[in-house]
């Protein structure tokens, strides 16, 4: 595979840490390989870069040394400056792949035996998640979901399952929820949505029924981005209807500017598109509460937050997913990822994102929970970038998780809407 | 074995278990082995003690007993490059954000909640730099001889014998990596108290392996004297963000002999921190502080724990 060769702006190369993975001082050992890179890379010295197949950004420097062609190399990897790197089976992955294509390029070298050498070497085809590093919640936890009859179904996204229900036939209609919930979030509203459309439900990785990686770093912003742009092209959704709420706006938004063609319309709902604005209080203090809990009391949580008063199964179905601390890595992560300096990561990726977005003439309605202190800047946010949004849609009552507090109402003029 | 599987870090020799009788462990962080002594209950308050350049764990060990001892989880983890971690001998892995990186990492891997930064030298930029991406976790801070900023240079980092020489490209790396001015003569050069041959070799075997000392040179080179030095923007970015750091119970320590980072970075650092405590000065100490007055200080920071945090968490 053809390395996409990019090149990244001085402002996000400051906001990364160039981590050297691999160095060559004899690049020229055969000079027929170093003459190949030089012409495939278009250089004989200096750097090029490229995005991963887990868009990771890497580099390879070369240097010629006055024997004409190059003859030194480094590969970097350049991860978010303070944080600690991908997991490690992302970043041998990226450089098989990199080998693959220096095989490719040079004569002589055949790509399947470097194939079959990684085989031996890793002891499969690909690198992937080393034993017991990804939890996945047993399924009788989810028995007899107070609403939500639909059986999941799966998908594998990069070695790992994730979870989705769907229902109803036409265009997509792709629900994203968000921290700390799941698909059963969307149950009050799913009824009537699925009359008019093909709705998608996924659980993010981290959340639901989908499978839990233990570590950190395996959450990131962008793997976020990434698993959910991969659950679409999997499922090869088009034409989708993004309704999105808090995490499932960050996430949503940022593929709907990756790929915009596979997107009719937007439905955004008490999330916002932060890339490094100074934050409420309230998310603050939301941020400071989470950083510093072992485990979150999800069912005593939503029951807090939802302003409905919640059947004690309808909590419980908010704490099935997380049988105890260690599944709850992916929603004890997220409110740190959320970009509220310039120089977070994420920041940078999202005023990218914002341009493009900003170019866009998808239609998008913004119903909103008045009630949500954490969201309150969002529509106004959202309605600065898009340039074909609907008249207000303003949900009076409803808090941060306007599913719950006004699902069925809510729901009913996204239908209107998508009639109308 | 594939370079980020988990294992034990390289075995001690038997004659330092006397004076250093605390094991170390390890976890692997950015791909690298970083070894770690951890003493004390495990849900005491843990409290990170970070050495800086040449030292590692062992600067710490009149330190674990009185913090156990009063409750506290100590752990002294051994940077990227030093003590009983791996030693990559390559530059580029040894920046001032790989290790910042790498300490978020340990904060991660023991899931460490309402920590407390000892920092000394490198431990000071670094460890508040980890700190600043889990702030939230961060409970209280102890600085010595450090600093957190830019736009101060003291006489020792600006004067030719020997900084600038040591700093200077080709020169630099002579003194340091074929003379290993730092790395086999550096903590026993300026001990104020006299330091055992035992004790001189417990700092500097670390680094008998050949070519396994690129972080003493690193370090040194790291230092941002002006602007658009290698670790300029990074210590910038920390002193800026000094302010989120405004509830955090501080307490700073100088010593009176510092050679290295005296009393003018003990002011500064009150200026930009002024709700710390201090700062404190300690008698017949230099720059390696901990080893000068090693009880004394501990009983100062068990002291200030106790009286503002406790080792509860």
């Amino acid at each position: 595979m053809p390395l996409q060769f990019v090149m990244p702006s001085d402002e996000e190369l400051a906001l990364l840490r160039a981590d050297p993975l691999l160095w060559e001082q004899e690049l020229d050992v055969r000079p027929e390989v170093a003459a190949a890179i030089e012409k495939a890379a278009g250089r004989r010295s200096g750097r090029v870069y490229w995005r991963s197949a887990h868009d990771h950004l890497y580099a390879l420097e070369l240097a010629d040394l006055g024997r004409g062609r190059p003859s030194m190399a480094m590969v970097y990897g350049f991860w978010d400056r303070y944080e600690p790197r991908p997991p490690e089976h992302e970043i041998t992955a990226d450089l098989l792949d990199l080998s693959l294509w220096v095989a490719e390029v040079a004569e002589g070298i055949d790509p399947a035996d470097v194939a079959r050498v990684a085989t031996f070497a890793l002891g499969r085809e690909r690198p992937t998640w080393p034993e017991g590093s990804v939890l996945r919640t047993p399924d009788e936890r989810f028995a007899d979901l107070p609403g939500y009859p639909y059986p999941p179904r799966y998908v594998e996204i990069e070695g790992l399952r994730m979870a989705y229900i769907e229902t109803g036939a036409g265009d997509p209609i792709l629900c994203l929820h968000g921290e700390p919930t799941w698909g059963y979030l969307y149950r009050r509203m799913i009824p009537a949505l699925a009359a008019v459309g093909r709705v998608v439900v996924p659980d993010l990785i981290g959340f639901g029924r989908s499978d839990k990686p233990v570590a950190p770093n395996a959450y990131s912003y962008r793997a976020h981005v990434r698993w959910v742009r991969r659950f679409i092209e999997a499922l090869d959704l088009r034409r989708i209807t993004l309704v999105c709420q808090d995490w499932g706006g960050l996430i949503g938004l940022r593929v709907l500017a990756q790929q915009p063609e596979r997107f009719a319309r937007l439905v955004a709902m008490n999330t916002a598109f932060p890339a490094g604005e100074a934050p409420s209080e309230a998310f603050l203090r939301w941020r400071r509460f989470s950083q510093q809990a072992r485990w979150l009391d999800l069912p005593g949580m939503m029951r807090q937050a939802v302003r409905r008063s919640l059947a004690d199964a309808e909590t419980a179905a908010y704490g099935a997913p997380f049988p105890d601390a260690r599944y709850q890595t992916g929603a004890l992560v997220f409110p740190r990822l959320v970009p509220i300096r310039p120089e977070h990561p994420g920041a940078y990726d999202n005023r990218q994102a914002i341009a493009t977005l900003r170019t866009l003439e998808l239609p998008v309605l913004l119903p909103w929970g008045d009630s949500d202190p954490i969201t309150s800047q969002g529509e106004a946010q959202l309605r600065g970038i898009f340039r074909n949004v609907a008249p207000p849609f303003p949900v009076r009552g409803a808090g941060h998780f306007i599913q719950e507090d006004r699902g069925e109402e809510v729901a009913e003029g996204i239908v209107r809407w998508l009639r109308g | 074995m594939p370079f980020n599987t988990p294992r034990e870090p390289r075995p001690r020799p038997r004659w330092l278990d006397a004076i250093f009788p605390y094991p170390s462990q390890s976890v692997i962080v950015n791909g690298r082995l970083m070894a770690y002594v951890d003493v004390g209950p495990r849900d005491g308050r843990p409290v990170l003690l970070l050495s800086g350049n040449p030292t590692w764990a062992f600067l710490y060990r009149d330190f674990f007993g009185p913090l156990s001892a009063a409750g506290y989880r100590a752990i002294a983890p051994d940077w990227v490059g030093a003590g009983y971690s791996d030693h990559p001998r390559i530059d580029a892995q040894l920046t001032f954000a790989h290790h910042i990186a790498d300490l978020v990492g340990l904060l991660d891997a023991l899931d460490l909640r309402g920590f407390v930064i000892v920092g000394q030298d490198w431990g000071g930029p670094q460890g508040v730099g980890a700190a600043l991406q889990r702030v939230e976790r961060l409970a209280g801070l102890v600085l010595m001889s450090t600093w957190l900023f830019t736009g101060y240079v003291g006489r020792f980092h600006s004067s030719p014998r020997p900084w600038t020489t040591w700093h200077a490209p080709l020169i630099g790396a002579f003194f340091m990596k074929r003379l290993q001015v730092l790395s086999q003569h550096g903590p026993s050069a300026i001990s104020k108290r006299g330091m055992s041959e035992v004790e001189a070799r417990a700092y500097h075997h670390v680094f008998d392996e050949p070519e396994s000392d690129a972080v003493v040179l690193t370090w040194p080179r790291t230092i941002p004297m002006r602007e658009g030095d290698r670790g300029w923007a990074d210590m910038r970015a920390i002193e800026q963000r000094l302010p989120e750091l405004r509830d955090v119970p501080t307490i700073l320590f100088w010593g009176r002999q510092d050679s290295v980072f005296g009393e003018p970075y003990a002011n500064r650092l009150k200026e930009l921190l002024p709700h710390a405590e201090g700062p404190i000065a300690f008698d017949n100490a230099d720059h390696f502080m901990q080893d000068d007055r090693g009880p004394d200080i501990a009983a100062a920071v068990v002291e200030f724990l106790d009286r503002r945090l406790g080792p509860a968490v």
